[in-house]
């Protein structure tokens, strides 16, 4: 009996790791450029400062906003996962177009046409919203943080002036590995 | 805290750990893509970051080599090591060890010298704050790395400027590092053109001799340096680097300065095509006072690679190189080179295709390096690597290669009364390696990798009785050996607040005499190894901002040579660091070598338990 008990754990065990060799792979679907652009994204929560008056209470959840393209998948739901900025609880939320847009904190726009990002982030003037995108006059053209690759890593450009009309302050750790565009 | 070169997916937990910096330096793109990891992928290839490097008691380089599970490290005084992997630790001889067998490169920069082929340490000083990674190839890396790659290549790669932007300043002192101070500054002229500006300083205090008196080997060094690096488009990149320092050992006994400068330009035609040049010069010097002797050696090298694919299932890389190197030495009585001074030159080219068998499973790697040298001519170093990957959690590679060791001036152009070489005419050593390989990652967190080699050399120097002396001794080229061996490695972060890295390495060999005249304690004279050891390093974050981080180390017993290296007991060690951050500001308490009073690693000298405090600033 003792022996059966302890093949049954071993075999348990083994199946335990066929099962997530198996199985893991197909949960990657994320590139991981995106994966390290979404941790960017939780990266901005902590480095980044909103007003007070952006929130409902000390308790509101801090809202993500993806529109258009969502390039992360589950990756930036599970880096958020059970994670808070103050008291806020991080929050993601999907927007199919911009009918459907909230007042969110931070908005990543998965857009390339910049007549359709020109009127998104006219909707989103003077909120304290974070606009970011991998558009490639994004921090150009109204927008506050573009992500780029140069070297096969990925960059920052940030427009500072834009980010503090919205009362965004942006902690110079970040500042100093972005480039700056004023 | 992760290689940002590592393979594999990464999961939200690993990623949310890094800094903003060192999230900007993972690479986007798979490994396979990156020309420089072509020749990784098939290797027992391991990885310090710098992460690992600061969450350890480490303050010198050569220190942060025993931080790799698969190198042997050990220190035979205050400033000196033994460094080798797969074995071939030479005898601790006039302080240096005779290890002849790695190639060590600092950002490209080959460190070893022509007059022994191994490295002097003490001359080998980096910013560690500023190290991306130090990867660590155990194995030939003859094909691309060229000679002295015998039995493996330590790789430090320092990072961009870009990377290193801002303020750093440490300071610390204690009992066996007395002090330490070191200061770093990172800014940009332009959006594209970064710079930083280095320098530091420490005293370390001696060790003792086995009866516990003191060894008079207290010494200290200074250095600094500089790097820029310019990105004027998505295409070009260019660096410049630079370092010089000075430094006294042994009451005066040893000077040793230096100065290299480092450029490089690397053009990208596409994501899979590019091309880069280096050139770089070094000159280092050393005098030993109280024997009379010294040494300056200055190097100049230029570099050209090229990658580039051919269709969609062939991926070609190819170089050349030239090198010369100026030696000159003031001989003294007890150690002469003839002819004095020498101008060596080294000229090289290599050829490696990577062609893709099976659509993302199946590669097979062909390269040869054909070099030239003065004393043993053309050499030939070729390799067949193959490399199975049937998911992205399981990398199974296997590879033969061959790998020669060139002479050097310590070899051919020795003149002693009591050793010498007959007509100069000392050959290569060579070296066919057999090797297997399978790395796997259960799951996200966990990753385990093994290795096994099998290595069959021959034309090991020898010792051998002079049949018609003087002098009583010659060296010649004839011993061969048989080594094999396994090692081990894995990395585990268990939960968000705590790591673990280590390993474990076996080696075993054997000897044979070509000749009888090869005199006995010869095999020892080239290879003092143990034959097991085990490495734990633990690094947890506690509440309250709290560090603490725990290596622990044992190491197998090493053979006595009589006269020259006393046998050295096996010993387990463990060094531990508690540090408390405070905004910018990181305090630290680390003990090293806390298990005994002191203990010896390599020759007659012991290595005493020591402590130190260590404030860091980082803005």
């Amino acid at each position: 009996m003792q022996n059966f008990a302890v093949l049954r754990k071993a075999a348990a065990c083994c199946s335990c790791i066929l099962f997530s060799v198996v199985c893991l792979p197909a949960q990657r679907t994320t590139s991981r450029e995106n994966q390290v652009k979404a941790v960017f994204l939780f990266n901005f929560t902590q480095f980044i400062e909103w007003p007070a008056s952006a929130f409902n209470s000390p308790d509101a959840p801090f809202i993500i906003g993806v529109i258009g393209n969502d390039p992360f998948g589950n990756y930036l739901d599970e880096t958020v996962a059970g994670e808070k900025v103050m008291n806020h609880p991080l929050v993601i939320q999907r927007y199919k177009d911009l009918g459907e847009l909230q007042t969110c904190h931070m908005l990543f726009i998965g857009q390339e046409d910049p007549q359709k990002i020109k009127t998104i982030l006219d909707v989103l003037n003077r909120r304290h919203t974070l606009t970011v995108s991998d558009y490639k006059n994004f921090a150009y053209s109204g927008g506050m943080i573009r992500f780029y690759t140069q070297e096969n890593k990925t960059r920052l450009q940030i427009n500072l002036s834009i980010a503090k009309a919205a009362e965004l302050n942006i902690s110079s750790k970040l500042l100093r590995v972005a480039e700056i565009i004023d | 805290m992760l290689s940002a070169q590592k393979n594999g997916p990464f999961s939200p937990r690993e990623l949310k750990k890094l800094s903003v910096e060192e999230l900007m330096n993972i690479e986007v793109t798979s490994v396979s893509k990156s020309p420089e990891k072509l020749t990784e992928v098939a290797s027992a290839i391991q990885v310090i970051t710098n992460e690992d490097i600061r969450r350890s008691t480490v303050t010198r380089l050569p220190e942060a080599l025993s931080l790799a599970p698969n190198l042997q490290v050990a220190q035979s005084n205050s400033h000196d090591w033994g460094i080798t992997a797969r074995g071939f630790n030479g005898a601790p001889f006039a302080n240096n060890t005779l290890a002849d067998k790695l190639l060590v490169l600092i950002d490209g920069r080959s460190v070893y010298t022509p007059l022994f082929g191994g490295v002097f340490w003490d001359a080998q000083n980096v910013l560690l704050e500023d190290v991306d990674r130090i990867e660590v190839v155990s194995g030939p890396g003859g094909t691309l790395w060229g000679a002295n790659a015998v039995n493996g290549v330590i790789n430090i790669i320092s990072k961009n400027a870009r990377e290193t932007q801002g303020w750093y300043a440490s300071a610390a002192g204690g009992s066996f590092l007395r002090d330490y101070a070191g200061v770093r500054y990172g800014g940009h002229v332009d959006t594209n053109f970064f710079f930083r500006v280095y320098g530091q300083r420490f005293d370390q205090n001696s060790t003792t001799w086995i009866d516990s008196t003191e060894s008079h080997d207290a010494w200290h060094m200074t250095q600094g340096g500089f790097r820029m690096d310019y990105v004027p488009g998505n295409s070009n990149t260019f660096s410049f680097q630079g370092d010089f320092y000075g430094g006294m050992a042994d009451t005066g006994n040893t000077i040793i300065n230096g100065q290299d400068v480092l450029g490089k330009w690397t053009h990208r035609f596409s994501e899979n095509a590019n091309l880069s040049l280096q050139v770089y010069f070094d000159r280092t010097w050393r005098d030993l006072t109280a024997s009379d002797f010294s040494e300056q050696l200055s190097t100049y090298d230029i570099d050209l690679q090229h990658h580039f694919p051919i269709g969609s299932n062939n991926q070609v890389l190819w170089g050349a190189g030239y090198r010369m190197m100026n030696d000159e030495v003031e001989n003294s009585i007890s150690l002469t080179f003839t002819p004095a001074e020498r101008r060596l030159q080294l000229f090289n080219g290599f050829v490696q295709d990577r062609i893709m068998l099976v659509d993302q499973e199946l590669y097979l790697t062909l390269g040869t390096k054909i070099l030239h040298n003065d004393y043993s001519g053309f050499e030939l170093q070729p390799s067949v690597r193959l490399t199975c990957t049937p998911s992205p959690e399981h990398t199974i590679w296997a590879a033969v290669s061959r790998a020669v060791r060139t002479p050097a001036r310590f070899d051919a152009d020795e003149t002693t009364p009591f050793i010498t070489t007959r007509n100069g005419e000392f050959d290569s050593e060579k070296v066919v390696a057999y090797e297997i390989g399978y790395r796997i990652r259960p799951v996200q967190y966990i990753s385990f990798s093994i290795a096994a080699f099998y290595n069959e050399y021959d034309d090991l120097r020898s010792i051998n009785l002079n049949d018609a002396p003087p002098p009583a001794l010659l060296f010649a080229n004839d011993q061969q050996a048989k080594s094999w061996g396994l090692e081990f490695s894995g990395n585990a972060v268990l939960t968000k607040w705590w790591r673990l890295r280590g390993g474990y390495t076996f080696l075993d060999k054997r000897f044979t005499a070509k000749s009888p005249a090869v005199f006995s304690g010869s095999d020892l004279f080239e290879a003092i190894d143990p034959h097991h050891q085990a490495l734990l390093q633990s690094i947890m974050d506690l509440p309250g901002n709290l560090q603490l981080d725990i290596t622990g180390r044992y190491v197998d017993m090493l053979p006595g040579l009589p006269s020259v290296s006393p046998q050295i007991s096996a010993y387990t060690t463990f060094n531990a660091r508690l540090a408390w951050i405070f905004r910018e500001f990181e305090f630290s308490a680390a003990g090293q070598n806390l298990a005994g009073k002191r203990h010896g690693e390599f020759g007659s000298r012991e290595i005493p338990r020591s402590f130190y405090l260590k404030g860091t600033f980082r803005f």
